[in-house]
């Protein structure tokens, strides 16, 4: 299959020139704001204990960094030393313990189910672990992953990721949805949300608490478990442990690291996570006329499922290949709702699209491989790849479309420029 | 969860030291300019500053976006204060940043006050009047620590202070980051300020003969890490 489509804007990666070049990205402006870093640059490895060296650090307090696409490429599940971090507090003093790949000792753990029911339990790890364990395969992404591309419209604040804050991980846990009956809580008439809440907190008192709040009609539920085990082994305490509620599909913050507390409630939670931050406008916006500060629950949605995606691996422009027939690897993947159904590459910028073979995936919610055959010219060539559902969705030609304010959920049709 | 938190810090305070050491906080330079010792002073309470150097061309309506954004998730601040920070990332963070001749918004020494040095900088984390916050920060008002000797909290202003600490018989375990970007005469006045006020004066060892900004020199051309200053606090209690 051939299709032509015309590409007649800058790729998202010569925009982020051009903003350099206007001064609007950090250090392209010499003599004005150069030397930023006191200290030599933090390495991954020294932020949070146990992950590899040379993972992309956007904020060392925080422990965020992502995952280089050379290294994210080696594994098709992605292990715990390379797999993107994201905290939302500092890992310091009391929160010190989760600041590491290791698995937490605390075998005292326990999740106080609560809120509008008429009997709260509380429900200890080992309880957890006696209950029938299932398997969810699922791409964990960070809903800010592929930020820094919506500077090809305006530059958003935040971190400025790439794509590679994503990862293909193997979670086994307890179903949430028969978890909850058999605790028989009772909730009542008037609970229409669940609430998850972590351990934990912020720095000042002022701070909002993080948690999460979803429909209890929301049928993304129905595949949710309450997470032991990460990649067959206890989940490391920085991926959330010793409990993490998983919900397969859902952008990364989406799922509640150190569970302590499930809610049944009438309204969704009055944290900033929930009612103000991860979330996204319900009609498209624009630079200047809707501000970051203008989120209300109204107006907006939390970045619930994942926008259908698909990443070029191979070649990366490090990879250097030489001209002539090569092949273009990539993964793909949805909210799992429909199956992906079509990849489709192109070498020359969009002109001419080739079909991808696209290999079956181990889960709806995993990352399905494709490969399609190309030829690189000498010179630039514009690598592109672009997924679409069984349900006809795919990705915007132009990731811009959908930017906003807080640059969440980029789902561009991925650009890579290689030299050949 | 506030409540549940309760239960785990017990056993959390056993493991954590075995698990991992923190590494120490990262510094960012950002461009001098008024309003820049603001930023310093709060907005490293949460989170290190490249989440300001990443953002840095956004426009200035962007970052007071951010700026409402980041109350929501803790920052504590005038509306005073506000508007300064607000000026000074707009501008020197902005989309078209003014040339920077390296000077910083250096004020002579006669015009300090160590309560202005307070309130921009210190009351961020240890809160009105020096009260703190149980279990995070601890409290000025009242801390021995102020007359341990007559450099410690000059030790721990300048180079930070990290490791369990029990004040007043209550405990904390928490990072202090570096605040030398204050001036010697900043960190002479903010000194001489808490420790004459809240009834610091009364505390035993209380001395009223202060650091000058001569002595904060001296003391700054000794760097030191954050947890070697946590260990000369051990000796010097014993």
């Amino acid at each position: 299959m051939t299709k032509a489509w015309t590409s007649n804007h800058l790729s998202r990666r010569s925009f982020g020139k051009l903003a350099g070049a206007a001064g609007l990205a950090f250090g392209a402006s010499p003599g004005r704001f150069t030397a930023a870093l006191a200290d030599a640059p933090p390495d991954s490895a020294a932020i949070i204990m146990g992950k590899a060296s040379g993972l992309t650090v956007h904020n060392a307090a925080l422990g965020v960094m992502e995952t280089p696409l050379a290294m994210l490429r080696k594994h098709d599940h992605t292990p715990k030393d390379i797999l993107f971090n994201r905290l939302h507090f500092p890992h310091e003093g009391d929160a010190a313990w989760y600041a590491t790949t290791a698995v937490p000792e605390r075998p005292d753990w326990s999740i106080r189910i609560d809120g509008l029911v008429q009997r709260p339990r509380t429900v200890t790890l080992d309880d957890l672990a006696k209950m029938e364990q299932v398997k969810r395969v699922s791409v964990l992404q960070c809903a800010g992953n592929g930020r820094s591309y919506y500077a090809g419209k305006e530059k958003v604040a935040g971190g400025q990721w790439k794509n590679g804050g994503m990862g293909n991980v193997e979670w086994e846990g307890v179903p949430l949805r028969p978890f909850l009956e058999s605790q028989k809580v009772l909730p009542g008439d008037g609970a229409h949300w669940l609430t998850a809440e972590g351990w934990d907190q912020p720095a000042t008192p002022e701070g909002s608490d993080f948690a999460k709040s979803y429909h209890l009609a929301d049928h993304a539920l129905d595949n949710a478990i309450l997470a032991l085990k990460m990649n067959g082994e206890p989940i490391p305490a920085t991926n959330g442990g010793p409990v993490r509620l998983i919900i397969p599909g859902y952008y990364g913050n989406m799922n509640v690291k150190f569970v302590t507390t499930l809610l049944f409630e009438s309204q969704q939670s009055p944290s900033a996570f929930q009612s103000v931050g991860y979330r996204m406008p319900l009609s498209p916006v624009e630079p200047g006329q809707f501000e970051a500060n203008d989120y209300t629950i109204y107006n907006s949605r939390p970045t619930y499922g994942h926008q259908i995606k698909s990443v070029i691996f191979s070649p990366l422009p490090e990879d250097k290949p030489k001209s002539g027939a090569i092949e273009i690897t990539g993964v793909a993947f949805n909210d799992g709702t429909a199956k992906i159904t079509s990849v489709e590459a192109s070498a020359d910028g969009g002109k001419t699209w080739q079909s991808a073979d696209i290999k079956p995936p181990e889960s709806p919610w995993a990352w399905y491989h494709w490969t399609a055959k190309a030829q690189l010219t000498a010179g630039n060539n514009v690598l592109m790849c672009r997924a679409t559902d069984a349900l006809g969705r795919t990705q915007p030609m132009d990731g811009l479309a959908r930017w906003n304010p807080r640059g969440y959920e980029w789902n561009g049709v991925d650009r890579v420029e290689i030299t050949a | 969860m506030r409540l549940t938190r309760l239960v785990p810090i017990v056993l959390l305070t056993l493991t954590s030291l075995s698990l991992t050491t923190n590494a120490e906080r990262v510094k960012f330079d950002l461009p001098a300019g008024p309003g820049r010792d603001l930023v310093y002073g709060h907005c490293q309470t949460c989170h290190d500053l490249q989440s300001v150097v990443d953002s840095a061309g956004i426009r200035k309506g962007a970052w007071d976006a951010v700026l409402d954004n980041m109350k929501g998730f803790g920052l504590r601040i005038t509306e005073d204060q506000r508007a300064r920070i607000l000026d000074y990332l707009g501008s020197y963070m902005g989309p078209n940043p003014p040339p920077t001749d390296g000077s910083s918004e250096t004020v002579t020494a006669a015009e300090v006050s160590g309560k202005d040095v307070f309130n921009n900088t210190c009351i961020a984390c240890h809160m009105e009047d020096g009260k703190g916050k149980p279990g995070e920060f601890p409290p000025l008002a009242g801390n021995t620590d102020l007359f341990l000797s007559p450099e410690f909290p000059a030790l721990v202003v300048l180079n930070g202070i990290e490791g369990p600490l029990s004040v007043e018989g209550h405990d904390f375990n928490n990072v202090m980051p570096s605040f030398d970007f204050l001036s010697d005469s900043e960190i002479a006045a903010v000194l001489t300020y808490v420790r004459s006020n809240w009834g610091n004066d009364t505390l035993p060892g209380a001395s009223t003969d202060h650091l000058t900004s001569d002595d904060i020199k001296a003391i700054r051309s000794k760097p030191m890490t954050a947890t070697a200053v946590h260990e000369s606090r051990a000796k010097l209690l014993k």
